[in-house]
């Protein structure tokens, strides 16, 4: 099994430099059948790699411990999701993952693209090939899943448990589709420097995937936070952990590029500015990775093995010099259709937009090397910690809020002064109006209470881009609202689905300002029928109970929640779990208490309980949080993923038209995807 | 990339800031890497050192290349090297005979808990106060208890910064000896 595995993995190499090197030749030369036979050889290492994934699960699933990566990672006792989630458990595994992710963008693209953009394609085809044979290089040189160990153990090391829960399953996956997502807007934008086709046909190729890429990044970012809260028990969602603020570096370059196209799209400038975006959000991606295998930085992420740094590091350095010099060349082709014609327009709010979202990408990246740098000039390594991050991060992203308002009021091309101040009216009154509610209601700190009203002015414009637009077409049709707005929606999708993404992310923005702003903690040390208070609620110690099975040892701490009135609300259990196998690792158990007659405790705030120690005496330490609004930041993720959907759905308006292959496709056919 | 200046053009000083940019980024990341190198312990030669026993006699690392060795840290006062000297002991039997050395290496500790802990689970393997906790410090640890496991090359083929189990102090003992 292992042999077979890794001569996959070797055949896949092969396929991918022959395929790269097929494409770019053929399309030099202009010699189709040497591109065709580049296509298939894309087509080839897709193949090859996803066999030597279903051969490395069927491997876990049947405990084949000769093979190194399958012992360390995983044992007998293991349920079987967990067996095929340990796929990308450790390093070599996932890199194998990311590499056959990979390879099924690439081959996606070149399949679905066959017919379409002759020009671009064998090049986009080509750069993918060149990134996967880098990946596979690693895998055959340097971390070999299949490495067989000389011996076979008895049984394997098992997974490390804070990996064994649902939310790790779908974490990884999710986030590797966002950083290897962005390799195909990035490998159009090589293919149109190569090619010298740089009109927007590339960016509307990539539209999709740019949203898709972006999405599961969002999803990623979000996820991991949650995972956190719920899964590692300190009663935060972001640490400002170096490995967390990779991910979330590419998402900002990512979110700052999927603004200045629409720019490009409607008016022909901002287009080095785009490549410059997609050649930083990719190598962003791949400096995500790179930090998490080369222990560059100190992480809770990180893996053990770091042989891989290097040569990592001569691939970003080949990627970034190499793009970016393909960049220069085509520097002066690249000159904007129009020019900036006024301050108060909404490319410049674009632009704007762009350079603070830059701004957050610098001051986050600079934070996140500085460990790095100061060993290099100093010799002595100091970590920059989540303080600094709050403070330089939190005006940006206020001024990113207001922006975000800001840039939907103000029309293409020019604004008279008069006419935004007539649009501002509504919204900035009921930004007041909810800063003096906020006030009333005790909210006093001052950068809350600008935040939140921030938040309501921005939502407050959101919305009444949905009112003004129905209510024209209500008045205009005679539909009735619910009609009007669906096909309000319909007629512009991407704008609209952007929209609703936008409440999304003010909904989010509402949780991040308010859990931040008000966190309350408690800690106790409690025997049975002894009690603490926190923040309205009363806690009641009333001993522990037991679980034990083959896997893993459980404690709960009962105890019984009852609100300031004396009223009964129910049982929280958190928990202390020690899995057998990695006793070295106990695993805190947080429990969030909802209770369905307490309403605060669903919509408002995060009852959150954890078991810091059970003595052999029968005492807990408890530490409690209540937590303001975190439960915003999912809704604001879910509003977002819908948002994202409504944006990339196929429009109506271009219902496909099926037309024969090797047809003439009718001039003005619709060619966006 | 708008109006041609007459000293730098605008297109060539955007062009160089961001190599330059691109350039020194890479720079910083590669010297960030090789400030790391060193440090690794596995997979280089084991550092050398002297250790006087608790018993009197001296053992040097480097007098025992032929043989796998395995280095445990320890202390009477950690509550998880309890758990695993027992596991210790009974590897240490079983592979004794077979071309393994095992060494404790009790680190920031007092010489009676010492005793009593090694009296109390009848640990009768070569092992001797860190003083001045040099060793250590050499092996970079964090914590105890932490095991390395040396290869009969003199290398370090394995670390693990947690108390081992059965399982896994076997498993690679076996792994070296077949190696």
């Amino acid at each position: 099994m292992a042999d077979l595995g890794y001569i996959a993995i070797v055949l896949a190499m092969a396929s991918a430099l022959y395929a790269a090197a097929a494409c770019l030749w053929g399309q030099r030369r202009g010699e189709p059948q040497l591109v065709a036979s580049g296509r298939n050889a894309v087509f080839a290492a897709g193949g090859l790699l996803t066999l030597a994934v279903l051969l490395l699960v069927y491997s876990f699933l049947v405990h084949d411990f000769q093979i190194r990566y399958v012992a360390e990672n995983s044992s007998r006792h293991m349920p079987t999701l967990y067996l095929i989630t340990s796929l990308w458990g450790g390093h070599a595994g996932s890199l194998l993952f990311w590499t056959w992710i990979l390879s099924m963008f690439a081959t996606a693209v070149t399949y679905l693209y066959r017919d379409r953009h002759p020009a671009l394609l064998p090049y986009t085809s080509a750069v993918l090939s060149i990134a996967q044979s880098f990946f596979l290089i690693l895998l055959v040189f340097l971390a070999n899943p299949f490495e067989k160990l000389p011996f076979i153990p008895g049984d394997g090391l098992g997974l490390n448990p804070l990996l064994q829960n649902l939310g790790m399953a779908i974490h990884p996956p999710n986030l590797y589709l966002g950083y290897v997502g962005v390799s195909v807007p990035w490998a159009f934008a090589m293919a149109a420097l190569l090619s010298g086709k740089l009109d927007a046909g590339w960016i509307r190729a990539t539209r999709r995937w740019t949203l898709l890429a972006w999405l599961f990044l969002s999803l990623g970012v979000t996820l991991g936070g949650q995972w956190a809260y719920v899964e590692l028990g300190w009663g935060g969602y972001w640490g400002w952990d170096p490995v967390e603020n990779s991910s979330f570096l590419p998402w900002l370059t990512g979110t700052a590029f999927l603004h200045s196209v629409i720019v490009t799209e409607r008016r022909g400038m901002l287009k080095v500015w785009n490549m410059l975006l997609i050649i930083l959000t990719y190598n962003l991606a791949i400096f995500g990775a790179f930090v998490t295998r080369s222990g560059i930085i100190d992480s809770v992420h990180s893996f053990t093995e770091s042989s891989i740094g290097p040569a990592f590091l001569a691939y970003i350095a080949l990627s970034l010099i190499g793009s970016l010099l393909l960049l220069f060349r085509r520097w002066d082709q690249l000159r904007g259709d129009h020019q900036l014609e006024a301050i108060l327009s909404k490319e410049a709010a674009f632009l704007l937009n762009n350079l603070l979202f830059l701004g957050a990408t610098f001051a986050i990246f600079w934070g996140n090397i500085f460990p790095i740098l100061s060993e290099a000039v100093r010799g002595v390594k100091v970590t920059v910690g989540a303080p600094f991050f709050n403070q330089v991060s939190a005006p940006i992203f206020l001024a990113i809020l207001i922006t975000m308002g800001l840039g939907m009021l103000i029309a293409w091309r020019r604004q008279t002064i008069s006419s935004l101040v007539r649009s501002l009216r509504g919204p900035v009154s009921a930004g007041i109006v909810a800063a003096i509610v906020l006030w009333l209601m005790g909210v006093r700190l001052p950068p809350a209470l600008l935040g939140l009203s921030t938040c309501v002015f921005v939502g407050a414009v959101t919305v009444r881009e949905f009112y003004q637009g129905t209510l024209a077409r209500h008045r205009l049709t005679g539909e009735p609202y619910s009609v009007a707005l669906r096909k309000l929606i319909a007629r512009n999708q991407p704008r609209y689905g952007g929209y609703i993404v936008h409440l999304g992310v003010i909904l989010a923005a509402a949780g991040i300002i308010g859990s931040q702003a008000y966190q309350q903690e408690a800690q106790a040390v409690l025997g049975p029928g002894q009690a603490m208070q926190i923040g309205g609620y009363r806690l009641v110690f009333q001993g522990f109970s037991e679980l034990r099975n083959e896997n893993l040892q459980l404690i709960r701490a009962n105890l019984d929640v009852y609100n300031d009135q004396g009223r009964y609300l129910g049982r929280a259990e958190p928990a202390k779990e020690l899995h057998f196998v990695r006793p070295d690792q106990p695993m805190t158990e947080a429990d969030i208490f909802r209770a369905i007659g307490e309403p605060r405790t669903l919509f408002l705030e995060d009852l959150y309980l954890i078991l810091v120690a059970a003595s052999p005496e029968g005492t807990a330490t408890l530490r409690a949080f209540i937590n303001p609004l975190v439960n915003w930041i999912w809704m604001g993720a879910l509003i977002l993923i819908a948002g994202t959907a409504v944006a990339a759905w196929p429009e109506a308006s271009e219902a496909r038209v099926r037309v024969p292959r090797g047809a003439p496709q009718p001039a003005g056919s619709p060619t966006r995807f | 990339m708008v109006a041609t200046s007459p000293w730098v053009r605008p297109r060539t000083l955007a062009q160089g800031l961001i190599l330059a940019l691109a350039a020194g980024l890479i720079t910083l990341l590669a010297l960030g890497l090789s400030a790391r190198a060193p440090k690794a312990i596995v997979g280089n030669p084991a550092p050398e050192f002297e250790l006087e026993l608790f018993d009197g006699g001296v053992v040097r690392l480097s007098a025992l290349r032929g043989n796998v060795v395995v280095i445990n840290f320890w202390a009477s006062w950690c509550g998880p090297c309890r758990d695993e000297a027992p596991i210790l002991v009974d590897a240490w039997h079983a592979y004794r005979d077979r071309g393994v050395v095992f060494i404790g290496i009790d680190y920031v500790d007092t010489e009676p808990e010492a005793h009593a802990f090694m009296q109390e689970f009848a640990v009768d393997y070569p092992n001797g106060p860190d003083k001045g906790q040099r060793i250590a410090r050499q092996y970079q640890i964090t914590g105890v208890p932490e095991t390395f496991f040396i290869d009969r090359q003199g290398r370090v083929a394995a670390h693990y910064p947690l108390p081992l189990t059965r399982h896994l102090l076997i498993s690679n003992i076996e792994l070296l000896l077949t190696a």
